[in-house]
């Protein structure tokens, strides 16, 4: 049976607009199940919700092939976009030259680096051209758009621009990357975020640890490939406002990159998020929502961008891959007294959210252990490849697979028992996290013992 | 060229240039986009119609390929305000999150219930493995395909 919990939900918001113990103000639904008029719940109460089943409200649409995703919608006079993207990993833009690809059929406009009045983004450094323009730092930099009457013809005109590269040396690992010698991406240096925890006397600890353990763990790039790939499309309004209906998750940051970029007034600019195929994090920036901006300011007619699958996994942002470096002293009891741990995000071409994963990467990099003596120290690298970015935990997924992995081998080395030495170690109530910030609510203990439990661990391992 | 298929029951025709998929003709031409492009090469299954019975994927088969034979799409599944019972299904068990594959996913389960009424898990899973979905983890979506399988065998209407 399917049970409408929205009726009962706001009978709740009703009654919270009442004063406490105005019965007569309760509405009837509430009456009925005896509970008293709160205006906050208490901790841990049941809300009306759990427990029980739920229709999606948009259920309906997706199941019958009625959702419009910006793909599925159109307006009259429509064009379409497509984008070239780089030949080279790094390389300096020389020329472009769009004449005869703006002759081939269909072709309306093209739009270059060089048109976009404030040509970089980023949320943390705008360190990212919409369209690069004085050079390509990785292979899925955008160079040149195109807006023609159909996709077919945008794509084809791709074919017919001229673009002179000089080449620069590239690099590719994270750690060549790091050195003084290494070719410079942007600026000085390759190393464009540093975050260091410190806590105890690390080297001291590590003196008197009874086992030193060392070891280095690397994760891989992962691309989010959502089922629907980043799609726009924009309309300058003949008022002068432009108007974006976006797959982007965050539409607010959106509207204030498109302000930036386009230079003009935030309130100008209304950005429409739709329903979004999937997002996992890497449709919380903006991608090509300027140039379609201009295109259609250029043309005087709706513009149209939705990514290849090739645009998404070469151009659209990535998990950053981490090399792992922990050292961590331990005595003979399992008890860890230090920990140093060194992490280098390879945040391939472009910043991106990589401030924001390498200071949760660093944080949670210690695990959810009690360790007096710590020293972590993490960096965001540049390197020649797609930009990480946003992806679902911000760095936890790359540290945990670090630090369990590196757990596993010391309870192995102590001969420890797995779940024991993390017994030995964990959080408790009250506990500090490395930043010192006293955690309330801890369950590490209790759900490590109901898993065993329910796994039957000690039957298996014994 | 002009083609002409037969979409849910009705005769559509319409002139595209040759190298036009089935699944453009749907979506540009006829209107019916509920069969989403995903990839473009034939992976991700989201562009999934049944063509004479058979589930393809609507991206790699040309509309010209199509001409004169029956296609079926997510559209012709339901009416207005009712589902078949597979749509049942996936609204009960919330077989779907972003919705994006759903159409194409219920498309492939169609073809294999229409064949085998009421088919087994490791079968579901062999008919729907064409179809990726990246936020479910596919469970439900199994769960809502063998709920049909099992209420058909329990004497319910076919899906």
């Amino acid at each position: 049976m399917v049970i409408k919990v929205e009726d009962t939900l706001r009978t709740d918001r009703l009654t919270d607009l009442k004063e406490a113990g105005d019965s007569a103000g309760v509405p009837a639904v509430a009456r009925e199940r005896g509970r008293a008029p709160q205006i906050v719940p208490d901790a841990n109460q049941q809300t009306p919700a759990v427990g029980q089943r739920v229709t999606r409200p948009d259920s309906r649409p997706h199941i019958t092939g009625q959702t419009r995703y910006i793909d599925d919608m159109s307006f009259p006079n429509m064009l379409h976009m497509k984008i070239l993207r780089s030949e080279y990993a790094h390389a300096r833009i020389v020329n472009i030259d769009v004449s005869e690809a703006e002759k081939m059929p269909g072709v309306v406009a093209t739009l270059t680096g060089k048109e976009i009045p404030v040509n970089s983004f980023g949320p943390s450094y705008q360190d990212q051209p919409v369209l690069a323009d004085d050079k390509v730092r990785h292979m899925g930099d955008g160079v040149v758009a195109v807006a023609a009457e159909t996709e077919q013809q945008a794509q084809d005109a791709l074919a017919r621009i001229k673009v002179d590269y000089e080449k620069l040396p590239l690099v590719l690992d994270p750690l060549e990357a790091m050195k003084e010698d290494s070719p410079k991406i942007h600026g000085e240096s390759n190393i464009y975020a540093t975050k260091v925890i410190r806590k105890g006397d690390v080297e001291q600890a590590l003196a008197r640890a009874d086992l030193v353990m060392e070891a280095r763990f690397s994760t891989q790039m992962v691309e989010h490939v959502p089922m629907e790939p980043h799609a726009t499309i924009a309309m300058w309004e003949p008022d002068g406002r432009i108007k974006i209906l976006s797959s982007l998750g965050r539409i607010t940051l959106g509207r204030a990159d498109m302000a930036r970029t386009l230079d003009m007034p935030v309130n100008r600019i209304q950005v429409v998020g739709t329903i979004v195929g999937g997002n996992f994090g890497g449709k919380n920036e903006i991608t090509t929502e300027p140039v379609l901006a201009l295109l259609a300011r250029k043309t005087g007619r709706p513009v149209k961008g939705v990514f290849t699958r090739k645009d998404e996994f070469v151009s659209s942002t990535t998990r950053h891959p981490f090399i792992m470096d922990y050292k961590t002293g331990v005595m003979k009891d399992g008890r860890i007294v230090a920990r140093k741990v060194r992490i280098v995000a390879d945040g391939g071409a472009y910043c991106s959210w990589s401030e924001t994963t390498l200071g949760k990467g660093a944080i949670l990099s210690v695990g959810p252990y009690r360790i007096d003596n710590l020293e972590v120290k993490a960096y965001a690298v540049y390197t020649n490849k797609t930009t990480c970015g946003a992806m679902r935990g911000f760095g936890a997924p790359q540290v945990c697979f670090g630090y369990e992995s590196h757990m596993d081998d010391i309870a192995r080395e102590l001969g420890i028992d797995p779940l024991e030495i993390r017994l030995r170690n964990v959080f408790d109530e009250g506990s500090p996290s490395p930043t010192g910030q006293v955690l309330h609510s801890v369950a590490v203990r209790e759900s490590l013992d109901t898993v065993a439990d329910r796994v039957g661990w000690k039957e298996q391992t014994q | 060229m002009d083609v002409t298929i037969t979409v849910n029951g009705k005769e559509r025709s319409a002139a595209v240039p040759p190298e036009t998929t089935l699944l453009t003709m749907l979506r540009t031409n006829l209107g019916l986009t509920g069969a989403k492009l995903g990839c473009d090469v034939g992976d991700c299954g989201a562009c999934t119609v049944l063509v004479d019975g058979e589930p393809v994927n609507a991206c790699l088969m040309l509309a010209a390929q199509v001409d004169g034979r029956e296609v079926v799409t997510i559209e012709g599944l339901s009416g207005f305000q009712t589902l078949s019972p597979l749509q049942e299904m996936f609204d009960l068990f919330s077989s779907f999150q972003c919705g994006f594959c759903a159409p194409g996913m219920i498309i492939s389960a169609k073809a294999l219930l229409d064949k085998n009424s009421s088919p087994t898990v490791a079968e579901v899973r062999e008919a729907l493995a064409g179809n990726l979905c990246r936020c479910t983890g596919y469970t439900k979506i199994i769960d809502a395909v063998m709920e049909v399988g099992a209420r058909t065998a329990a004497g319910a209407e076919r899906a």
